[in-house]
């Protein structure tokens, strides 16, 4: 499903495997790194250096025993980025078998209330942090770094049999699910209300069943974040809706936590609509409708999305305890890993999400190893 | 006499249809139907969920059974080492703490409440609460564990750990073994006890060599019956924080240095990987072994607890 072919042509952050891996069976390492350096030279991050000898660095990222590791890794947070963590635990096993990883994956939010009560070493997101959260984290004097590890495409569904709807506008959608269309039963309704804002879509006249991840979901803050919320906010400044419902949507749809449900739910109704992670739409009997946000209609394919071409797509993060990684060899070994071509490009693209491109991935090796602290 | 003679046709008649006329008998033969119909459908809803499942599961249960007992939760349904090893581990250590905390509190408080309390107004209020207490929702037990076993005693229990969950489960199944311990010892028929004070039976040899030897049978029915109802737990488990993605570093079924470690169990890896089987939807067969595994040792914890029944039947 993701990119595949990229590890030939990474050679910064693939060398930079080489390196660390080759500093650690040097021995002896003493330093705040499981590697025995805490700061890469910054050339290394350049491109175009000994790409052959990177490449089979990364394909034999398992090979290297760090037997004398030890210690835990305690990680929590979003259930989206879970998989991804785990796969990276899962490679990470072979290269450090003593380190205990424990990965689990009740949701962003919790997960950052358990990183900020100092709970957790590393924290999933599949968004930023939040203000008030970043404040939780400042109170308790907990500093972290966040690293970006893979795009997440949000693929906008509607039932296999839907011939009538194949594209549609980030206006298209505030009128099926934004804050206005509460009672909407009907494509044609939400279809005057799209013409509204400026819409040329044609709206079929079939029943409208929405079912779509509720409010707990990163996903659908993700979706309000992306898609609805400045079309909300224009709204509410002509005065159409209220301030507090600019970022929101209809309440009065089928809301589910699990995203089975929700493809069960598309399959079920000729007229459905809903949301769910690109990585969960994989063989799934559903459509999955190309999205225009002014620049045409874009299907949402793996290449898409990570080009940026495709309008609804979200980044994931990890967020690293700078302490915790200072203190525990343990931990920052498993984010050596994690930002090596094994946990960015073969880990993410293991479990269907989509690897980051090559500049995004030199930023996150780099904020990594300078480790940046803050976003 | 001549009473009879009269009637004596026709009684024989009368009595003859009304003994053999089953055929006219519409209501309640209607009835007899009826209560068929009923079993058929819980048999029937019962024989396809099974069926189900383990078709389901079947591609796992017949291709790769031994790896699939051995293996742990992991990201991919393909996968070589995923499997439910690390599900039953915890599960049998919750079994194990609810065995040695639930059985013996709860049995001895079912016979303090039926041999030697009081029968005052104290005593029956204990008694509906603990019926009452039967009755909780089981996400309960998991908020009260949350705050006590993970929060309270973290230096005892080592937080997030199998201690905490075992210590939930066996409080959450405790008034149920209070429950039924006490009906089976209130069974025991008062003759037997006062045959035994009319031997000169001390009352605690009256309750250890006559009352628990009858009223075993139905105290291990009940214990048991509790003790696979905490194994199927979910609820509780996710809130005193069973691991759902990864779990590593763990291995060997008993070793006892591990309890004070985070831990999974077989109703929490059933759950995670329904759930998964929206991203990869190989873990939908999983999910159906898992439930099967878990079927099994259920079943067999239940058939453990017939063979112990027929046992102490024999006995007395």
């Amino acid at each position: 499903m993701a990119t595949t072919g990229r590890r030939g042509t990474w050679p910064g952050a693939i060398l930079c495997v080489l390196t660390l891996l080759a500093a650690a069976c040097g021995g002896g390492s003493g330093g705040g790194s499981a590697f025995g350096l805490a700061e890469r030279p910054e050339s290394s991050l350049d491109p175009g250096e000994s790409a052959d000898t990177g490449a089979s660095a990364a394909g034999e990222g398992g090979a290297q025993v760090l037997t004398d590791l030890s210690g835990r890794v305690t990680i929590s947070g979003s259930s989206t980025v879970e998989p991804i963590s785990v796969r990276v635990a899962e490679l990470f096993r072979d290269v450090a078998p003593d380190v205990s990883v424990t990965v689990d994956g009740p949701g962003t939010g919790d997960g950052f209330k358990l990183f900020c009560a100092g709970e957790t070493d590393i924290s999933d997101a599949s968004r930023r942090i939040k203000d008030a959260e970043a404040e939780a984290c400042a109170e308790a004097g907990i500093e972290w770094i966040e690293l970006r590890v893979a795009i997440d495409g949000i693929a906008v569904l509607a039932n296999l049999e839907n011939d009538a709807v194949d594209c549609l506008s980030f206006e298209d959608l505030y009128a099926i699910v934004g804050p206005e269309s509460v009672g909407f039963t009907n494509w044609r309704d939400a279809g005057s209300l799209a013409a509204e804002l400026g819409s040329s879509t044609s709206f079929p006249d079939l029943a409208l069943d929405i079912t779509a991840p509720g409010a707990e979901s990163g996903t659908y803050d993700s979706f309000i974040e992306i898609v609805l919320e400045h079309i909300g906010e224009a709204r509410a400044e002509a005065g159409a809706i209220s301030e507090d419902e600019a970022a929101t949507t209809r309440p009065d749809y089928v809301s589910a936590g699990d995203d089975n449900v929700i493809i069960q739910g598309i399959d079920g109704s000729r007229g459905s609509f809903g949301w769910v992670g690109f990585a969960f739409t994989g063989d799934a009997e559903v459509k999955l409708l190309e999205i225009d946000d002014g620049d045409g209609c874009v299907a949402a394919t793996p290449d898409s999305i990570a080009a940026g071409d495709y309008p609804v797509s979200r980044s994931l993060y990890i967020y690293v305890n700078s302490a915790r990684a200072a203190a525990s060899t343990a931990v920052s070994a498993y984010v050596d890993f994690y930002v090596s071509e094994t946990g960015l490009g073969r880990a993410v693209s293991d479990v269907g999400y989509v690897v980051l491109t090559d500049d995004a991935q030199a930023t996150t090796v780099a904020g990594w190893y300078r480790r940046t602290i803050g976003g | 006499m001549r009473l009879g003679r009269v009637f004596d046709d026709r009684t024989r008649r009368v009595v003859t249809s009304e003994v053999y006329r089953r055929s006219r008998d519409v209501r309640g033969g209607l009835f007899r139907v009826l209560l068929q119909i009923a079993l058929l459908v819980a048999l029937l809803v019962l024989a396809i969920l099974l069926v189900d499942t383990v078709t389901d599961g079947w591609s796992i249960l017949d291709g790769r059974l031994g790896d699939f007992l051995a293996g742990g939760l992991r990201s991919q349904s393909g996968d070589p080492e995923l499997g439910v090893f690390q599900g039953i581990r915890g599960s049998l250590w919750i079994a194990v703490f609810v065995i040695v905390l639930a059985f013996p509190l709860g049995i001895g408080a079912a016979i303090y409440l039926e041999e030697y309390a009081p029968k005052s107004r104290l005593t029956s209020f204990i008694d509906l609460n603990i019926r009452n207490l039967a009755g909780v929702p089981s996400v309960v037990y998991g908020l009260l564990g949350l705050a006590i076993f993970v929060r309270g005693l973290k230096d005892l229990t080592g937080g997030q750990s199998v201690t905490a969950a075992g210590i939930t489960l066996a409080v959450l199944v405790l008034p149920i073994v209070i429950i039924t311990s006490a009906e089976a010892i209130r069974a025991v028929p008062q003759s037997l006890r006062e045959a035994g004070y009319g031997a000169g039976a001390t009352k605690w040899e009256v309750i250890r060599t006559q009352v628990l030897p009858y009223a075993a049978p139905g105290i291990l029915t009940g214990t048991l019956l509790s003790l696979s109802r905490a194994i199927g737990e979910a609820a509780p488990l996710i809130l005193v924080g069973a691991v759902t993605g990864f779990l590593g570093g763990q291995s060997g079924l008993v070793d006892v240095s591990q309890l004070q470690e985070r831990f999974t169990a077989l109703p929490i890896v059933i759950t995670e990987w329904v759930q998964e089987s929206g991203r990869d939807r190989g873990f939908a067969p999983a999910a159906a072994a898992a439930i099967v595994v878990m079927l099994v040792v259920v079943l067999l914890l239940n058939s453990a607890a017939i063979l112990l029944r027929n046992h102490f039947e024999k006995k007395r």
